[in-house]
């Protein structure tokens, strides 16, 4: 068990030093001058630029810049934004709180609809009632999210305005305690939902045919045969062995739960991180970009650490035969 | 690869068991539909999509002479929205090709030869199906400048490790099969066996791979557009959403917005369709179900 | 077993927030307060109130000092935007380079402190050497000693330089409590300032960073006290909510962009709401980089491109006819303007025979024509930042005009920054013409220093690598002229020389659109740029409830 958490660790330690380097190396592309960028007063000589330059160590030698880069990265350092004048890792911190609600709510919510609309179309697998959900979850599936986003948002906050253009809460308006919540979940129910519904589709999905599959093995004939009633044969046998795949691409997931975040708080104005994404761009403020960059990929490879530590205790035997 | 005669049959079956599919067939036929419209979009718009118009046809509503309407340089959204396909199909079909066969050669050489290469080749396919895709997309092309071919690059360069490794699985257990042996023993060489024997049983697989790779593609170019970094100097459905989010009339122009969304929509779905059909018609099995 | 959990608790949620939000309803309203609630979006709402460029240069920052600070003086209202007396009530000069500030007798700051000389003379020295985004020609003191405090309400200093003309120096400064500021004086930018401690009419109460800012009434303010109570500026994450904000009731105007062309028709059937439309504070122009080796160093070239362009369609096409055709760096309405510049109207045949005459000719049938030199294509690189989406549809209707007589344009869309690092050094050859925006502001001589001679200190500015002794003789001429008919001529002679030499073409001044909701305030002031820029304070100062 032991020997299983430290490979795990380990192998999660080095994809993140991997991905510190692959974070420079783009770095070192972005074009234009950073010294130049951070202080676009044209009035600046030449004597001070050079000043700058040697204050962020910006005239060291490649190798040493990257010295510094890590240097910096351990102790919390990801740069200066340019569009917000402040260090990344503030304008970052900042926002997690806002992209962390958005993100947990959806998943756990598309989840267990996922989940339950999975598991019953498997169960009634052939019928009506499947063709349409499956149907249903194809389509979903392959609207992107911010293209549902939008309409979302101009059927429900223009048109029929019931919900709020965007924003996380209405602005100052120095709502308190439960006021401050009611609004927050008010403005929060429409992108919540565009990420909802295109992750439904594929839990959907993939616990059908999770379901499918051990709906056909020997031991729930048995069951039935021992005369157990069927939803107890569904929620105590059926659906616990479907269960494991979910959690699997639940890890898998992550790097699509990332870009439904940033679509949809583009689009419904969501104060987060995924936001800052969409303006990082409009500015090209390198820096903030790859803070974000190295945000997601952290959180994803963390995540996946989780699950994959989650899984080993579910599952015995992985822990026994190794990696694939 | 040689095209023999038992070849030619397995393609055919493939091909007619395809087309009895029937999302299979739905699919394909919306996409046909999409590439002539894209073929022939100069006979199908009405006028050139990149012109700007006259000042009173702003953000006109759909009407007899513009079809779809105008946006708000009074250009005609019916033309953009014909224009449009050929960057979608462009960057998807381009894209997938490049990511399968890269993804395939990796995967190719990783299952066969095995020990050092395929651990070294393998870890960095999984370092990069760690990496968040859209993000790891968005610096990249952020980095590279708007164009439609750093589109395709960036697109590519994120997805070519998902066919690496299932290109992988599919050559172990290929390595194992009798023919395999059989050719070897006569005396076949590495390269031989890898393209002449391996390759062609992995061409189901790999069309696979493409279908899904080139709803991929479509997506993230709409995404990136949106987000603004597709390129200004052509016509996308992206741009366009792009173009109308940030125009502040986006919510009194529905005609400019739901013409893309559709477009975009339609076409991934029918990719996916076909797609459904690919995967159903290559599990063991099938052909026996249909009666072949 | 997690499923029947969730089964009891969640009624039981849904009860405890109803009650919440039943108690809270039911308790006792605030007191009736004056709020005016003022549009941004959430970008425009600073993060802090760090005393750096994001006062000086970003959109909230310069409308929001000038209301919780004092300045010396103020730019007075519209038409003739007179120097008014700010916390100065008078300023006196013999020569033009020794100035003396009296102060106010009776301000004081928020925290109760007097102000006084010394609080003056602190920020005249420290706040242009802290930081140089504040440095400018009207407050350049070299010494420490060329400030002389007299009494505790009387300073005088001497400029490096004379400043003639209509208005005093030291214009657009804070004036900075001193017992405050003192301890930071070598990086003003670095101190949190978090009470935001000025003498101006309000005060600010709390503010939460990108979100917004809450000021309220200065009881004690020396002056004309304010017509409201409160003042809020809030942050709305696009501009579609914005309009909505406006439209609910919710803000009473925008704080400093205006509404876009596309938006008047829909705010014009509002209730409630109308719309004022003002002369914007902005030129836009062409730089052409005279610098590179192409047909843009030949002026007959670069006339001609002006004359193939078609103000009028920018203007109906990019502003929906907000918009006035602009030929000088001087706003028309001012006396400075000179109204006999050569103003190359659009006429495309006239531009077709200028270049043909001029040798160059399509030689080879391609529709663009050829350098008679070298053979190739003109092809001119047009750089834009991706940011401007005005300017970036200005640059594609641009490209369809110049094709129409025979010029390629290829666009060249950068992000900001590097917009910027390219157009200030013309030497780096990045780009043949491009797009450029600023706010001279009706006192703002800086703007000349765009065309000061590239190799006698105008680099840094100067976009187009231009150098023309003459030009730079008689703007040097201008600045220290003290005749009030003297120096108008000058300025008219520099308006000309920039006009005959072509190094900016200058294209247009967009309007500011203003919607503004009618029924619970009244007084709002209009100057160029609308309701509430860095030059106009006065809406915040004048507005009261309607009676």
């Amino acid at each position: 068990m032991k020997g299983f958490i430290l490979r795990k660790v380990v192998a999660a330690g080095l994809t993140i030093a991997a991905i510190v380097c692959v974070n420079f190396v783009i770095f070192r592309m972005a074009p234009g001058d950073p010294i130049r960028m951070m202080f676009n007063d044209p009035r600046a000589s030449a004597a001070d630029l050079a000043r700058m330059k040697e204050k962020f160590g910006l005239d060291k030698p490649l190798s040493g810049q990257f010295v510094a880069y890590v240097k910096g990265l351990a102790g919390g350092d990801l740069g200066l934004s340019f569009s917000h004048r402040r260090p990344v890792l503030e304008v970052l911190a900042a926002k997690i709180p806002a992209t962390l609600l958005l993100v947990v709510t959806a998943l756990v919510i598309a989840v267990f609809l996922g989940v339950a609309l999975g598991a019953l179309s498997g169960w009634k697998s052939g019928t009506r009632l499947d063709t349409f959900i499956l149907t249903a979850s194809l389509t979903m599936y392959s609207i992107p999210t911010f293209a549902l986003g939008i309409i979302l948002l101009l059927v429900f906050a223009y048109h029929i305005a019931v919900f709020p253009l965007g924003g996380m809460v209405t602005p100052a308006s120095l709502f308190e305690g439960g006021e401050l919540l009611l609004d927050v979940l008010w403005h929060l129910f429409l992108p919540a939902l565009s990420i909802v519904i295109w992750y439904v589709g594929e839990y959907v999905l993939l616990t059908r045919s999770a379901m499918i599959e051990v709906m056909g093995q020997e031991y729930i004939t048995t069951a039935y045969a021992k005369g157990l009633k069927k939803f107890k044969i569904l929620k105590n046998h059926a659906l616990r062995n479907a269960l494991l795949p979910v959690v699997t691409i639940t890890g898998v997931n992550l790097g699509f739960a990332v870009a439904g975040v940033i679509e949809a708080e583009t689009v419904f104005s969501w104060p987060g991180v995924g936001r800052l994404v969409y303006d990082a761009v409009s500015h090209r403020d390198y820096p903030l970009l790859q803070g974000v960059f190295l945000l997601f990929a952290f959180s994803v490879v963390l995540a996946n650490l989780m699950i994959d530590l989650i899984y080993g205790f579910i599952d015995p035997r992985i822990k026994v035969a190794g990696e694939m | 690869m040689g095209l023999t005669g038992d070849r030619i049959a397995k393609l055919k079956t493939f091909i007619r068991l395809l087309f009895s599919h029937r999302m299979g067939l739905a699919g394909f036929s919306v996409i046909v539909l999409f590439v002539l419209m894209a073929l022939f979009a100069s006979f199908l718009a009405t006028v050139d999509p990149g012109r700007t118009g006259a000042a009173e046809n702003i953000l006109k509503a759909p009407s007899s002479r513009f079809w779809f309407g105008t946006d708000d340089l009074a250009r005609d959204i019916w033309s953009q929205t014909i224009y449009g396909s050929r960057v979608s199909l462009t960057v998807g079909l381009v894209a997938a090709l490049i990511t399968v066969v890269s993804g395939t050669l990796v995967g190719l050489f990783a299952g066969f030869y095995g020990k050092f290469l395929e651990e070294v080749l393998m870890r960095i396919v999984d370092f990069f199906m760690m990496l968040p895709e859209l993000p790891l997309m968005i610096v990249l092309a952020a980095v590279l400048g708007p164009s439609m071919w750093n589109i395709i690059l960036v697109v590519s360069l994120v997805s070519w490790p998902t066919t690496a490794r299932v290109v992988r699985s599919q050559v172990l257990s290929l390595k194992e099969r009798p023919f395999v042996e059989a050719s070897r023993c006569i005396g076949a060489g590495s390269l031989r066996l890898m393209f002449g024997e391996i390759l062609p049983n992995v061409v189901p697989l790999m069309f696979a791979q493409a279908v899904i790779m080139i709803t991929e593609a479509i997506y993230a170019e709409a995404v990136l557009s949106f987000l603004g970094l597709g390129d200004p100097m052509r016509v996308s459905w992206g741009m366009m959403l792009h173009y109308a989010f940030e125009s502040g009339v986006i919510a009194r122009a529905m005609w400019w917005v739901v013409p893309p969304i559709v477009s975009i929509v339609t076409l991934i779905v029918s990719f996916s369709l076909l797609g459904t059909a690919v995967s159903d018609v290559l599990e063991p099995g099938y052909k026996e179900k249909k009666g072949y | 077993m997690r499923r029947t959990l969730q089964k009891r608790t969640w009624p039981t949620g849904c009860l405890i927030g109803v009650c919440l939000v039943l108690f809270v309803l039911a308790a006792p309203a605030f007191a009736k307060k004056n709020r005016v609630g003022v549009g941004f979006t959430a970008e425009e709402i600073l993060e802090n109130t760090r005393l750096n460029e994001t006062w000086q240069n970003s959109e909230m920052g310069c409308v929001f000092w000038p209301l919780v600070y004092d300045q010396f003086w103020i730019l007075g209202p519209a038409p003739d935007y007179d120097p008014l007396p700010g916390i100065v009530k008078r300023w006196e000069t013999d020569d033009y380079q020794t100035w003396r500030f009296y102060l106010v007798e009776n301000a004081k700051f928020h925290d109760g402190s007097p102000v006084t000389a010394k609080d003056a003379a602190f920020t005249l020295w420290y706040l242009p050497k802290s930081n140089p985004a504040w440095a400018f020609p009207d407050n350049d003191i070299r010494e420490k000693d060329a400030i002389k405090i007299i009494d505790d309400h009387t300073l005088e200093f001497k400029l490096a330089a004379k400043w003639p003309g209509k208005y005093p120096p030291a214009y657009w400064m804070p004036v900075l409590p001193e017992h405050i500021w003192m301890p930071h004086k070598r990086r003003l930018g670095n101190f949190d300032n978090d009470e935001c401690i000025g003498s101006g009419p309000f005060k600010l109460k709390k503010y939460k960073g990108g979100e917004y800012f809450w000021m309220v009434k200065n009881d004690d303010y020396w002056g004309e006290s304010a017509g409201v109570d409160e003042v809020v500026f809030k942050g709305y994450g696009s501009n579609d909510a914005l309009y909505m904000a406006l439209k609910k009731g919710q803000i009473e105007f925008i704080g400093y962009n205006g509404a876009s062309p596309l938006s008047v028709e829909d705010f014009k059937k509002a209730e409630n709401i109308d719309v004022a439309v003002a002369p914007g504070l902005a030129f836009i122009w062409l730089s052409f980089n005279l610098h590179k080796e192409n047909a843009i160093q030949d002026k007959v070239v670069r006339q001609a491109i002006m004359h193939a362009i078609d103000r009028e369609r920018l203007i109906q096409m990019v502003y929906l006819g907000y918009a006035q055709p602009s030929y000088s760096f001087i706003y028309p309405e001012l006396p400075g303007y000179n109204p006999d510049l050569p103003k190359f109207e659009f006429d495309a045949e006239k531009s077709k025979a200028m270049l043909a005459g001029a040798g160059y000719v399509d030689s080879d049938g391609d529709g663009i024509r050829n350098n008679p030199g070298s053979g190739g294509d003109m092809t001119f690189e047009f750089m834009v930042p991706s940011a401007w989406s005005d300017e970036v549809k200005m640059a594609k209707l641009v490209k369809e005009q110049l094709r129409d007589v025979g010029i390629d344009i290829q666009v060249k869309v950068v992000d900001l920054d590097t917009y910027y690092e390219f157009i200030y050094t013309p030497t780096q050859d990045k780009f043949d013409l491009s797009i450029s925006s600023e706010e001279p502001g009706p006192n703002g001589s800086w703007i000349w220093e765009f065309a000061r001679g590239f190799h006698h200190g105008g680099s840094g500015w100067n976009q187009a690598f231009y150098d023309n002794p003459e030009f730079d003789r008689t703007f040097e001429a201008m600045l220290v002229e003290t005749d009030v008919s003297k120096r108008r001529q000058l300025l008219f002679k520099m308006q000309a020389i920039i006009a005959e030499d072509l190094p900016y073409g200058l294209l247009l001044r967009y309007d500011h659109i203003n919607p503004y909701r009618t029924d619970k305030y009244e007084g709002h002031v209009l100057t160029m740029g609308g309701f509430s820029n860095w030059i106009n304070p006065w809406t915040y100062f004048k507005l009261r409830p309607k009676q």
